[in-house]
């Protein structure tokens, strides 16, 4: 049962996974050739310095790249979902039905982890033979607030998909707006979000609990 | 465990409004006998769907109770979901699947899951595995939904309006699959339809709704012994006096239709005593369809 409810949600999704990994490559290979040029340009000496004293990051293209995947994950997950109601499909097998939007979230998930390990992965193993371990850190270190706002958006995006009434999709939307807007205050500043990484993945725990709300509403017949 | 004896549905003061506003019904109670084939008809906005909904747990009613195989049906555990086949109104699947892979999916949450029934099905309508359902006519998409329902294997079959978009000779193929398999196997099957025509081949007992309450709920072939339309023609104007066993009068010109529980006796007796003058009065065989028109009206 498990890996029927991993297949269906396989099926709605691989064709996003596939474009989403395909576009996270090219920008990934896209800030290697950046970086590539800068050094030509500069020489290593001087970009080190920048990303020391200027807090260039030279990974700015990213930026909003994970969230966007996230989104377009968790659309192309729920949307097949609720069209026609089909909800009712998934709850009506004969599953737990908490066990089962788990698994679904879960699966959207590890979907995401592994598009955004495989990019990070490029990006630092290219930054890992030209700097020196603690700059690579700091890159990091930038980088991984964008991906956890990628999480924090696919969880936002499901839950709203997921609602059965306007009221609550808007409500639970400006929710995720006011929470992303937070995430992105400070894109370009090397590893500024470092005292609150540890609060925003806590915080990425709780609001899967929004999906059950959603989920708990449908059942309850709220449905526009 | 279910008792032989008790409903596979049963259904205890049931109300429901729209939001807080107007009532669908209130104190709607029925049971459905296990081995029978029941049709809950009823105009648009009468609540057949909200039906399903309850029963199926995806509406929590105002009040009233729900039980299915003897469990609340707020607390239906996976195990009981699995003896109830579940048909969505427009024979909703999962559109992104193939034939394939959607046999494949479902045959891993349901134990008694019969292959072949379902290829059997498939076969029938020519289209090959890896076609996806999404690419296909409303007429074949209802077929997959039979095999996947024929292939559960479950014990109780809910059908919500299973006719929706189906032209006639689909209608007829799922009617008579559907009716093979839930007589030879002793299946429960609580149905809804608009086209009430096509139920007449199924269903053995009919509840019939009117907006807010049960009007009749027996067997169809008791109804269609018993319910008579009667007609006859008359020079009076005068307006056909209110009777509470004389059902939905209606005059065209000098035509006049009435419909009537109480026999040709009690009919005669009402033209008499209200001295309506008539002719060629004559009680005519109806069908479920007429049935269920004298019952509700045509408005």
């Amino acid at each position: 049962m498990y890996s029927s409810i991993i297949f269906k949600e396989w099926l709605k999704t691989r064709r996003v996974f596939f474009i989403a990994l395909a576009v996270a490559l090219l920008v990934a290979v896209y800030v290697i050739l950046s970086t590539n040029s800068l050094i030509k340009e500069h020489g290593i000496i001087s970009l080190w310095m920048s990303m020391l004293l200027k807090d260039v990051s030279l990974v700015d293209t990213v930026t909003y790249i994970p969230l966007a995947i996230g989104l377009a994950l968790g659309i192309a997950q729920m949307v097949p979902e609720v069209t026609q109601k089909r909800l009712k499909l998934t709850l009506h097998l004969p599953f737990p039905q908490s066990r089962l939007v788990v698994m679904m979230l879960a699966t959207g998930m590890i979907e995401l982890l592994v598009i955004y390990m495989i990019q990070m992965g490029v990006i630092l193993i290219y930054d890992a033979t030209i700097f020196h371990a603690e700059l690579v850190g700091r890159v990091f270190l930038t980088m991984l607030p964008w991906y956890l706002a990628g999480f924090i958006g696919y969880l936002f995006v499901t839950s709203v998909c997921l609602e059965g009434t306007w009221y609550m999709r808007i409500l639970l939307s400006l929710v995720g707006l006011a929470v992303l807007l937070v995430m992105f205050l400070q894109p370009n500043t090397m590893a500024a979000y470092n005292y609150m990484i540890v609060t925003v993945i806590i915080f990425i725990c709780l609001i899967t609990i929004f999906s059950f709300g959603s989920i708990a509403r449908f059942k309850e017949g709220h449905q526009d | 465990m279910l008792n032989e004896q008790e409903p596979v549905i049963s259904v205890k003061n049931l109300t429901q409004r729209y939001g807080k506003g107007r009532i669908i019904y209130s104190d709607l109670s029925f049971d459905v006998p296990k081995g029978r084939i029941l049709g809950l008809l009823g105009k648009n906005g009468t609540g057949k769907t909200t039906t399903i909904n309850i029963l199926m747990g995806y509406l929590r009613p105002q009040s009233g109770e729900c039980r299915i195989f003897g469990e609340s049906i707020t607390e239906l555990r996976p195990e009981t979901r699995a003896r109830i086949a579940l048909l969505i109104e427009g024979h909703v699947q999962y559109a992104f699947m193939t034939i394939e892979q959607i046999e494949k999916f479902y045959s891993k949450f349901y134990p008694r899951w019969n292959r072949d029934a379902y290829y059997e099905l498939m076969r029938k309508l020519k289209v090959s595995p890896n076609q996806r359902i999404s690419t296909m006519s409303c007429g074949q998409r209802s077929q997959v939904a039979l095999g996947l329902i024929l292939a559960q294997n479950a014990d109780l079959l809910v059908l919500d309006d299973f006719s929706l978009g189906l032209d006639p000779g689909y209608r007829r193929l799922f009617i008579d699959y559907l009716r093979e398999f839930a007589k030879a196997e002793d299946k429960t099957v609580f149905m809804t339809s608009h086209i009430i025509q096509d139920l007449e081949r199924l269903i053995d007992d009919c509840i019939i709704l009117d907006y807010g309450k049960i009007l009749t709920q027996m067997p169809v072939d008791k109804l269609l012994a018993d319910f008579g339309r009667y007609t006859f023609h008359t020079d009076s104007n005068a307006v056909l006096p209110e009777d509470q066993k004389i059902i939905n009068p209606g005059k065209i010109g000098n035509e006049v239709e009435l419909y009537s529980f109480d026999g040709d006796d009690y009919v005669k007796r009402y033209l008499e005593t209200n001295n309506i003058p008539n002719s060629d009065l004559q009680r005519t065989p109806i069908s479920l369809e007429d049935a269920f028109i004298g019952l509700t009206g045509k408005y």
